[in-house]
């Protein structure tokens, strides 16, 4: 089982050192750095707000996505409710099925959505946006292979996949496991351009 | 794992070898006399000549196992695997179709409370049991709804002939667990009645010392069932046979790291009466009378004694029938007319709900010639509330000669809605998210809409249909072959069933929490092949072997693959799968086995009886972020179980018994709950 998991992680490796080596074939953008965040504290009501441009969390208007629980909110649409922050940016969220590597193209702008007063950009509720909540072990898993494609607040854009909602990511969570901590893996494209 | 199919690779040779040294062996032995069944067809056949796969227990084989309940004998059973539902019951998978689709029957007539699909079928003890009969494949021309996936019918002890006899036996195992049983048996001229009690109690067990909670909790419960019968005449007989049953088990629960106890009770009656008449020699009508209550309670008290839950579940059935078989010449002509009201009142329903309705049937028994049988038959049901289902259903067996037979059978069987997902009204008290019956949820999403509670309802969601029944196709082919000393036969199987219903999100609540309803969702299929051998070495030592492949898959799965082709590595990276890579449904092995030793040493009057069983790996959830289950899952590994009994019997009237149910003590306490280590057990038998 484990040689497995190696086996197809080296695949992945392969195909992510691929893609990148063909943009550097390109010469023309530097390639993206993926960054990895970890235990991001999503445990309060208040929402907790992130920057992919300065990597960290910020407490001002300059924030890109944003945590509570398991709702996540994208700086751009209309404020729902009183715990929410307010909307300053033009923020928007594209959902695209893929690995996180193989996302390099921008998807396209029709795509791209905001929270609004019917739907968040990201759907909440198990199976409709980024997790599934397994009613016989009361655990929330991240699904794979979304991707989220973010427009941030100033029109830049970024991608982030979810790989855990509970403390340290454990790889198989049980309900003793801390949860509200976000674990997710970005790339942020600060150039003017249509790739990652 | 090598040596396992190794195992098991030589265990079949071992019989086929032997298989032909029979026929340099022209010694003629034991005629098994035929075996009489009447679930398949509603009238007593004999076994072999059946155009269905079929398998009966024997009171013999259930005494020499040594078990005592209902799930321990058919979990023996090749093809038969309990898997335990949340409640802890443990439910039947057969040919690859969930406990839901069983229907289970006593005498003929149906055991009910299933709280949430699966009915507990340790509340049955097999000490009056004089056979069980297990028909697979959609049965529902005769049997209706829940007979999708086949019918067990338990078929008690009935004094035939003058007599006064009867049975006392005590059996006591490991964790404290004891059953006593008695059973007599009188009759006199037009007198004859029946009377079998049952006591049972067990501490339970518990795999996980380190939590509060046990995998199974103390409990006791006993059973009752007198029946009388009374001659009329020759052709006019009177059966009046009830049943009660009544359980308590300590109720214990830990929410949110607080402990809370209780009790939970279960009570259950059953009452049929039945008139046999025979016209004249060609006509003969059953009328029966049949009416079930099944009840639990239960309630939860926290560490200050003060009540914090209860629950109570109360289920009726009333369901007269008549049933009339013709006879012409070799072909029998059966029909039967009938109704059933049914009523459910229960925690998480808004009020007492029923269901009303009425059924008729008929079954054409064809026997053209010697070799030919040709049963066809049909159902029609008419329900309050859902849809009108016919069901018909057409089988042949061609008996190519005195030792061989070929049999096929083609059916349509249907499962309707159940109480729960028509009326159910549950909320999540500590995560908040909320089911509704299809029936009662446009009403409830309107109230909670008023109350402020629904962020937004799902497009395109309505509730304007009615909710249609599961249904299914179901294929059989088999063959049948005894010749000597071997018995062997063989079924391919095959279940197509669509407008499964399952749940689906209508709504997102303010809490941010789903509401979900039940609606007609997937289509999901399963066929495999099941293999039953017995060869008799000599009068002496005989040996078994049975074996089930089996593939069970979700058809939406396969035709929407792109939706659940990533999944997340033990390093949380995303990686894509192959459509070959899915695995299939949950709780379903590939492969299950099992090779039974029956030994007897007349000398000394003792039978031994070992049982090896094999079940392969199977998963019971999604573990990398896909929703569905494919070979990169975290699996069960697969498994071995040994039972021994040994029996001895002391003159005409004694009978000691000794043995190890799980002998090697095999546990697997995080995925296996049902799983309890070796049980030791002694058991005495008084027979006059």
């Amino acid at each position: 089982m484990k040689t497995k998991f190696l086996k197809l992680s080296l695949l992945a490796l392969f195909i992510f050192t691929a893609s990148c080596s063909s943009d550097d074939d390109n010469n023309e953008v530097i390639p993206v750095v993926t960054t990895k965040v970890s235990n991001l504290d999503a445990s309060a009501t208040t929402f907790t707000k992130f920057s992919f441009s300065e990597n960290k969390v910020v407490t001002n208007d300059n924030w890109d996505i944003a945590f509570s629980k398991t709702t996540i909110l994208v700086n751009g649409g209309v404020k729902k409710a009183d715990t929410e922050p307010n909307r300053t940016g033009s923020g928007a969220v594209s959902i695209v099925s893929s690995t996180f590597a193989n996302v390099t193209l921008f998807p396209a702008a029709s795509t791209f959505a905001q929270d609004g007063t019917a739907a968040y950009a990201i759907p909440t509720g198990s199976g409709n946006g980024w997790y599934s909540y397994n009613m016989t072990t009361h655990i929330i898993s991240p699904i794979a292979g979304k991707v989220f494609v973010v427009k941030t607040h100033d029109g830049k854009y970024a991608k982030f996949e979810i790989l855990s909602y509970y403390k340290d990511a454990p790889a198989t969570p049980s309900l003793e496991s801390a949860s509200s901590f976000y674990t997710f893996n970005f790339a942020y494209q600060a150039n003017s351009t249509t790739t990652f | 794992m090598n040596f396992k199919i190794t195992f098991f690779t030589v265990a079949l040779f071992f019989q086929i070898s032997f298989s032909q040294e029979v026929k340099k062996d022209s010694v003629k032995t034991n005629e098994l006399s035929e075996v009489k069944v009447t679930t398949a067809t509603r009238t007593e056949r004999v076994l072999s000549s059946l155009p269905l796969p079929m398998t009966v227990i024997t009171s013999e084989a259930i005494m020499k196992s040594g078990v005592t309940r209902l799930n321990e004998i058919l979990s023996e059973q090749t093809g038969i695997i309990l898997i335990p539902d949340e409640s802890g019951f443990e439910g039947i998978q057969m040919q690859g179709l969930d406990a839901a689709y069983t229907m289970i029957l006593i005498d003929g007539v149906p055991l009910v409370g299933r709280s949430a699909g699966v009915l507990d079928l340790s509340r049955v003890s097999v000490g009056n049991i004089e056979r069980i009969e297990i028909v697979k494949g959609a049965s529902s021309a005769l049997y209706g709804s829940e007979a999708m996936g086949g019918v067990i019918n338990v078929i008690t002890k009935r004094p035939k002939k003058d007599m006064f006899s009867g049975s006392l036996s005590y059996r006591y195992a490991t964790f404290n667990t004891s059953d006593a049983n008695t059973n007599l048996l009188w009759k006199k001229k037009k007198f004859a009645a029946n009377l079998f009690a049952n006591f049972y109690s067990t501490d339970g067990y518990d795999l996980d010392k380190s939590i509060a909670l046990k995998n199974v909790e103390p409990f006791y419960n006993f059973t009752i069932q007198p029946k009388i019968y009374y001659d009329f005449s020759e052709n006019l007989k009177l059966i009046v046979n009830n049943r009660f049953y009544d359980m308590k088990m300590d109720n214990v629960a830990i929410i949110n790291s607080e402990n809370y106890k209780g009790d939970a009770k279960e009570k259950e009656w059953n009452s049929q009466i039945k008139f046999e008449h025979k016209w004249n020699s060609k006509l003969y009508s059953e009328y029966e009378f049949y009416t079930t209550n099944y009840k639990n309670d239960s309630f939860l008290n926290d560490q200050n004694n003060i009540l914090f839950e209860s629950a109570y579940y109360n289920q009726w059935l009333i369901r007269p029938e008549i049933r009339t078989t013709l006879s012409l010449g070799n072909d029998k002509l059966t029909g039967g007319v009938g109704l059933n009201y049914e009523t459910l009142d229960r925690t998480y329903f808004e009020k007492s709900v029923n269901f009303n309705s009425q059924y008729i049937y008929l079954q054409y028994d064809y026997n053209p010639t010697e070799k030919w049988n040709l049963l066809a038959g049909f159902r029609y049901d008419n329900h309050s509330e859902y849809a009108s289902q016919f069901s018909p259903k057409l089988a042949v067996n061609y008996k190519v000669n005195e030792n061989f037979s070929l049999k096929s059978s083609v059916g349509y069987g249907y499962k309707a809605p159940d109480f729960r997902q028509l009326y159910f009204d549950f909320t999540n008290p500590s995560v908040g998210y909320t089911v509704m019956g299809y029936n009662v949820a446009e009403d409830r999403l309107n109230q909670l809409e008023e109350q402020g509670q629904l962020l937004s309802r799902v497009d395109g969601v309505n509730f304007i249909e009615p909710l249609k029944p599961e249904s299914s196709i179901n294929i059989n082919l088999g063959t049948f072959y005894k010749k000597n000393k071997l018995r062997l036969d063989v079924n391919a199987f095959y279940n197509s069933i669509e407008n499964l219903i399952d749940t689906r999100v209508v709504a997102q609540k303010s809490n941010g929490q789903n509401v979900f309803s039940y609606f007609n969702i997937s289509k999901i299929f399963t066929y495999g092949l099941e293999f039953n051998s017995t060869y008799d070495f000599t009068k002496e030592f005989s040996v078994s072997f049975g074996y089930q492949y089996l593939t069970a898959k979700d058809k939406s799965v396969l035709d929407n693959f792109e939706d659940y082709q990533y999944i997340r590595s033990s390093d949380l990276q995303t990686i894509q799968i192959k459509k070959s890579d899915y695995f299939g449904l949950y709780n379903r092995s590939k492969h299950t086995a099992n090779v039974k030793f029956a030994y007897t040493i007349p000398k000394i009057k003792t039978d031994i009886n070992l049982r090896v069983f094999y079940r392969s790996k199977y998963g019971l959830f999604d573990t990398n972020g896909n929703q569905i289950l494919d070979k990169y899952d975290t699996f069960v590994d697969d498994y071995f179980l040994t039972n021994l009994s040994i029996s001895k019997y002391i003159g005409d009237k004694f009978m000691l018994q000794a043995g190890a149910n799980n002998l090697f003590d095999f546990t697997d306490p995080s995925q296996i709950s049902n799983l309890a280590g070796r049980q030791f057990f002694g058991r005495i038998q008084y027979t006059f």
